[in-house]
């Protein structure tokens, strides 16, 4: 064996790397759905001085690149803070961060998507706003939302590889590796490539299960 | 002349048209008359090619609509005015009307533009020449329409239910141009329910039931005694005439 | 530590310069995108399953892989098969083929709502399928289409501070190197990602106003 082959260990790297690309990938997602959804809340009851700052925060993070916000935490916040920020910490944090921005509009959508009579409706009937969120506003917005939301999911799988720029050993890092080693680009990326993509499909997969899933719930079953 | 012989056209498992012959011939005004669903609309759509035929065949002036090199010489031949006016939403109604001879029959732009300004002229519309299509009222936007087909210069006028989108008053000005161009003599195969105008302008009347044409009858023959003869055509007229 | 942005009013001239870089690959690969995404679009919608299966699976791969794997593929591979251009070209053909499968999505979307009576009304005045396609189609698409074509192009503008992993130094590289010679990485990362907050607004602005410019025409009562 020549040095800068392919070994079979390369497999098994490829997939260590795609696993710590997954794990990224799901805990920002839950992550981001926590905090997206509470600032939508936070919208929902018209919170003062909150509202707008999570409206501009969202704003601010949907509209710049995810690598120059990944750059702050990992670069800027050290430096100002004089703290300790290991890679993963940045990309939980940045990942994170993107993933409620984005969430946070959709949640927003899908709040509005419920008819206001709805909502007045369940006022007249006495429920309290809380009671109103949960029982009335909740199961429709979330039927609502799969949709878009899984289209945002495909796209952060995406998005995770941009960690590998500031050294986290994902899928997209184990390919430069492997790319510097053997110097088969086409092969490397490609196998690469060729992850990722069977990881969106799979997402889209689940997405379009869990959506049909919810609407035979809601859907009129008849008497 | 616009010659079908043994017209079969289906969706699916609907037979919608069912051996159909008939001939139209330069100078003829016919009106096609028949309940709604009794393929007058689709016979159109044969004609111009828009629809693709099962079986028979459509030659206008010779020309088969069914190959396609010899259906863009048919289409230059006929003009189609639409139900829903189909216009291009995005041009004014000069250019609505220009397009097609600049495009089709090569005429320089300014020629074209000018001839377009003189049909829409004829029809009332001088004002509104460089309107676009959602600037314009319903009645106004078919008399664009029919503009746009006069402007190829057409031999033949296939006029698709022209007057049923709009509301009476449109709908007359719209029959009053066609009633010009009928004394004028173009030729036209108007698909229509608008029973009492088809009678006065027509020459001819086709009466479609069920996909097959069962009269075809001089216009003063169908509205008489010929026609009532025919339960079909008898059991039509009166309930139209009770709307 | 105090958050001191005066420290890099002199790297201004030198950040700027990155900009123009951004600004220039952007421009060329949104042509580069539109071109790519009215061919792809165009065969989306075309009546041969050939090319409509050629677009779908086209569209399919480069929106559902990583942006920066598509680079590394472009940018390692191509010097493997004796093609050798710089890293701006190798950025703006990225941009383009990855903008191109999001643009073909825009207008293929435009044309399939386009009312089939408009065509069918082209097809029987006698013109061409070339000029249908020209004079007709692809002005009422692209018309509608100007806000999410926007979309696309404000992400483009987002991706293309991935260009800076390939040693492009566009507006995120050169602040790289700022942040790197200043020791100052919190206050230039966050200038800079003010910085594509501001661009992509002031272009989302610009779309705004150039769909009010070409669609005045259709505001009032379309049918």
């Amino acid at each position: 064996m020549r040095y800068g082959d392919f070994t079979p260990f390369d497999i098994i790297l490829l997939l260590q790397g795609l696993g710590v690309s997954l794990a990224l990938f799901v805990s920002t997602t839950l992550i981001g759905i926590v905090i997206g959804t509470a600032w939508a809340v936070i919208r929902f009851y018209r919170v003062p001085v909150l509202m707008q700052l999570v409206t501009f925060i969202a704003e601010l993070l949907k509209n710049s690149p995810v690598l120059v916000q990944l750059f702050l935490v990992f670069f800027g916040l050290p430096a100002f803070l004089k703290i300790n920020v290991t890679p993963t910490e940045a990309a939980v944090i940045t990942l994170s961060g993107n993933s409620a921005a984005f969430i946070y509009v959709i949640a927003v959508s899908a709040i509005e998507s419920v008819g206001r009579d709805q909502i007045e409706a369940a006022r007249v009937f006495g429920l309290t706003r809380w009671q109103i969120l949960r029982r009335v506003i909740a199961p429709q917005a979330t039927a609502f939302a799969i949709g878009p939301l899984t289209g945002l999911l495909v796209n952060q799988v995406q998005v995770t590889s941009l960690i590998s720029v500031i050294g986290v050993m994902d899928l997209t890092k184990v390919g430069n590796i492997l790319n510097l080693r053997t110097l088969k680009p086409f092969l490397v990326w490609t196998a690469v490539g060729l992850l990722y993509y069977l990881t969106a499909k799979l997402v889209t997969y689940a997405g379009a299960r869990f959506e049909k899933r919810l609407r035979a719930h809601t859907a009129w079953k008849g008497l | 002349m616009i010659s079908i012989t043994g017209l079969r056209k289906s969706f699916g498992a609907a037979t919608v048209l069912n051996g159909i012959d008939l001939e139209i011939r330069q100078g003829e005004v016919v009106s096609v008359l028949g309940s709604s669903g009794s393929g007058k609309s689709t016979l159109i759509r044969c004609i111009n090619g828009l629809e693709k035929i099962d079986a028979g065949k459509i030659t206008v002036d010779n020309f088969d609509v069914s190959k396609p090199r010899e259906l863009s010489e048919a289409r230059k031949r006929s003009g189609t005015v639409f139900q829903l006016f189909n216009l291009y939403p995005h041009m004014t109604a000069v250019q609505n009307v220009a397009l097609a001879p600049i495009e089709v029959l090569k005429v320089p732009r300014k020629q074209a533009e000018a001839e377009a300004r003189e049909l829409l002229h004829s029809v009332g519309l001088t004002e509104r020449a460089d309107a676009y299509p959602s600037q314009l009222s319903g009645g106004q936007r078919q008399r664009v329409g029919i503009c746009r087909a006069l402007a190829m210069k057409p031999s033949y006028l296939l006029l698709d239910e022209v007057t049923s989108a709009l509301d009476p008053e449109m709908t007359s000005e719209v029959l009053s141009i066609l009633a010009k161009l009928a004394k004028g003599g173009t030729t036209m195969v108007f698909v229509t329910h608008e029973i009492e105008f088809a009678r006065s302008i027509s020459s001819r009347i086709a009466f479609l039931d069920k996909g097959q044409l069962i009269a075809d009858l001089p216009t003063e023959d169908f509205f008489s005694a010929t026609g009532m003869a025919l339960p079909r055509v008898a059991q039509f007229l009166s309930k139209m005439r009770k709307d | 530590m105090k958050f001191d942005l005066s420290i890099l009013a002199k790297h201004i001239p030198f950040l700027l310069e990155g900009a123009w870089l951004t600004l220039h690959a952007c421009a060329l690969a949104v042509v580069g995108s539109l071109v790519l995404g009215l061919v792809i679009g165009a065969m989306r919608t075309s009546a041969s399953p050939l090319l409509n299966r050629l677009a779908a699976v086209y569209i399919d791969i480069f929106r559902n892989i990583p942006f920066i794997v598509q680079l590394f593929f472009f940018y390692f591979g191509l010097p493997e098969i004796g093609i050798y251009i710089d890293a701006f070209t190798t950025g703006v053909v990225a941009l383009s083929i990855a903008g191109g499968a999001f643009t073909s999505d825009v207008i293929r979307s435009g044309i399939l709502a386009i009312d089939p009576g408009v065509i069918e009304a082209a097809q029987v005045s006698g013109l061409r399928k070339i000029t249908i396609f020209r004079k007709i189609i692809l002005p009422i698409a692209l018309r509608a289409s100007v806000r999410p074509l926007g979309s696309v192009f404000i992400n483009l503008i987002l991706t293309s501070s991935i260009l800076s992993t390939i040693t492009l130094n566009e507006l995120t590289g050169s602040a790289k190197i700022v942040a790197s010679n200043t020791f100052r990485p919190f206050e230039v990362y966050f200038v800079l990602l003010v910085a594509y907050a501001a661009l992509t607004y002031a272009v989302s602005i610009l779309i705004g106003m150039l769909h009010r410019y070409l669609n005045r025409h259709q505001e009032e009562g379309a049918v």
